[in-house]
């Protein structure tokens, strides 16, 4: 068997530079410090670069369980660009508070390098190791704060929920398993063609996806976001808010369009109920939080919901529109959570109240933070409303016109408590008028990522052409 | 005689039962976890009948696999059910309720 190398140039670097903070870790003692956060943002870039290198490549290797596709690539400087948006957080959160922060580091890779197979994966067997590598590293990360009692109940509610939705995840697995008698997809997808209604199959599908479903916290699967939200470090919850995401639906997009294609009716009914319950229970949720990352927690949840439309409506358009959304929220949510960070740093709080008077304490952070609340509210022009426009859009066209009549009223809702945020942060007074620094690297990020947010809301046919030619993979 | 195959199904699926009722019903993180590995199994015991229904060696090297997996899940989560345990005297879910929820 020929095994092409060159496919995974990608999954090389990342594991690379995950060997160098390894041995690095091992041999050197300036690594654990400061150096470890420096290699792995310079890393992030170089892996971005090294993802520009399957640009536009589709095939398979490791006999047919390893494949590049568009929608492969996509994923992947997705990821890249997550990292370098995480990075300079962790090392602002982690660096200070540890003896040792080059091991989270290590452990920030080796969750990347799941992803970046799980992405690729087209064997049941390979997306299930690769998810659980990216989960693994997540559990880890989450608990990172061994010293305080709410990261370590972060963690472990993070891991007995997630190890229970492997565990659906994997009993699915083995049914379909039984029933094809292989684990790759496109046996799976011929089989599923011939008995579409082989009960066996149709429970193993019912299954994964409730596992899937768990991964990108749709209602009724949802009950450990506020919690791990509010305990996890803010860099992680960053991280997991976006990749865990992101992760989730890259695994929905490929099971439902490429290998389970004759589930499509059930899909679509299954999907917008479930859309409708998650928009509203996490915006509802959201208005009564008092801690910022708890109400992030909701809000992510709601948007969980919106992305559902996407996978209910299905075709190009959906699926175009869902990809469109997943950068807007990505890029808004790192900008959003440097903000949290950096406040949480300085003020030593992650209570809503600390973002009083927000706006005379630092009006930088203050600014960005505005521009990110508006573009998760969906406030034209930003990037978040042609997001929630696309995807409403594609419902209506869809024939799910009570989908998106329901996602437009549960923008008014998520508008009453992202807007409450800001009026504290502009009209109400602060008991504390000391000016909050920001750091130089953080500055710069937020400065990219507000005139991103700006830009792609602006100008979106770019990043709209590049979702179009990302779900060419599916159909 | 060989076994009809849905008499694994049947074990396996009352293997993962009890693993479910025992995730929900425990309050010891430790036989969670236990748990948790019951569930894992029943899944293997359907990748191995599933392996021999169809005379194929992949079953079997899944169900490898996910016993690897398996061992990584329990080990993190003793690690940090013994960082619970410095912290609090104790592995019972009922005392972990500072997050609200």
């Amino acid at each position: 068997m020929n095994i092409m190398w060159s496919l995974l140039i990608p999954e090389w670097t990342v594991f690379a530079f995950l060997m160098i903070l390894l041995f690095g870790e091992m041999f050197s003692r300036e690594f654990s410090g400061k150096l470890a956060s420096q290699v792995t943002f310079l890393g992030s870039f170089v892996t971005l670069i090294a993802c520009f290198s399957v640009l536009g490549v589709t095939d398979s290797t490791f006999g047919g369980s390893f494949m590049v596709d568009s929608l492969a690539t996509f994923f992947k400087i997705f990821f890249a660009i997550t990292l370098i948006g995480v990075v300079p957080m962790c090392h602002e959160f982690f660096d200070r508070r540890l003896k040792n922060p080059g091991e989270f580091y290590l452990v920030l890779w080796s969750s990347l390098l799941g992803l970046f197979f799980l992405v690729s994966a087209n064997d049941l067997l390979l997306l299930f190791i690769a998810l659980e590598i990216f989960t693994l590293s997540l559990y880890i990360m989450a608990a990172y704060l061994k010293h305080e009692l709410l990261s370590i109940e972060a963690g472990l509610k993070y891991l007995i929920l997630g190890s229970l939705a492997s565990a659906f995840m994997i009993y699915g697995i083995s049914l379909i398993y039984v029933s094809c008698g292989s684990t790759s997809f496109p046996v799976i997808r011929e089989v599923f063609a011939l008995r579409t209604t082989h009960s066996l199959i149709l429970l193993g599908i019912l299954f994964i996806l409730s596992g899937v479903c768990f991964k990108v916290a749709a209602v009724p699967f949802q009950f450990w976001v506020p919690d791990v939200y509010e305990g996890a470090p803010t860099p992680v919850v960053a991280y997991l808010s976006v990749a865990s995401k992101a992760a989730g639906f890259a695994i929905l997009l490929k099971l439902l369009f490429t290998v389970f294609i004759p589930f499509e009716a059930a899909r679509t009914l299954m999907f917008s109920v479930l859309a409708a319950m998650t928009i509203l229970y996490g915006n509802l949720g959201a208005l009564v939080q008092t801690n910022i990352k708890r109400l992030f927690g909701y809000s992510s949840i709601g948007h969980a919901g919106y992305l559902l439309i996407g996978i209910a409506v299905g075709g190009e358009a959906g699926t175009s529109a869902l990809l469109y959304y997943l950068v807007a929220y990505g890029l808004t949510n790192i900008a959003a959570f440097i903000v949290i960070t950096e406040v949480g740093r300085r003020v030593g709080s992650d209570k809503i109240d600390a973002y009083r008077g927000l706006a005379k304490r630092s009006p930088f952070l203050a600014g960005t933070f505005f521009v990110a609340l508006l573009s998760l509210a969906g406030v034209p022009p930003l990037a978040g409303f042609f997001g929630k426009f696309l995807v409403l859009l594609a419902a209506v066209r869809g024939g799910l016109g009570w989908l998106a009549l329901l996602g437009a009223l549960a923008v008014a809702i998520s508008l009453f408590y992202y807007l409450s945020l800001v009026r504290m942060m502009y009209i109400e007074e602060s008991s504390s008028e000391q000016a909050i620094g920001v750091s130089p690297v953080s500055r710069f990020l937020l400065v990219i990522l507000t005139a991103s947010i700006i830009l792609v809301g602006f100008w979106q046919e770019p990043v709209l052409s590049f979702t179009r030619t990302a779900v060419h993979a599916l159909f | 005689m060989t076994i009809p195959l849905s008499h694994y199904l049947i074990v396996s699926g009352i293997l993962f039962t009890i693993g479910l009722f025992g995730l929900m019903i425990r309050r010891n993180i430790l036989l969670i976890l236990l748990s948790i590995e019951l569930m894992l199994n029943a899944a293997n015991l359907n990748f191995i009948a599933g392996s021999a229904l169809h005379g194929e060696i992949n079953g079997q090297l899944t169900a490898f696999f996910v016993m690897v997996i398996a061992a990584a899940e329990v080990t993190i989560g003793l690690a940090i059910a013994v960082l619970l345990f410095r912290k609090m005297d104790s592995v019972d879910t009922n005392d972990i309720r500072h997050l609200k929820g």
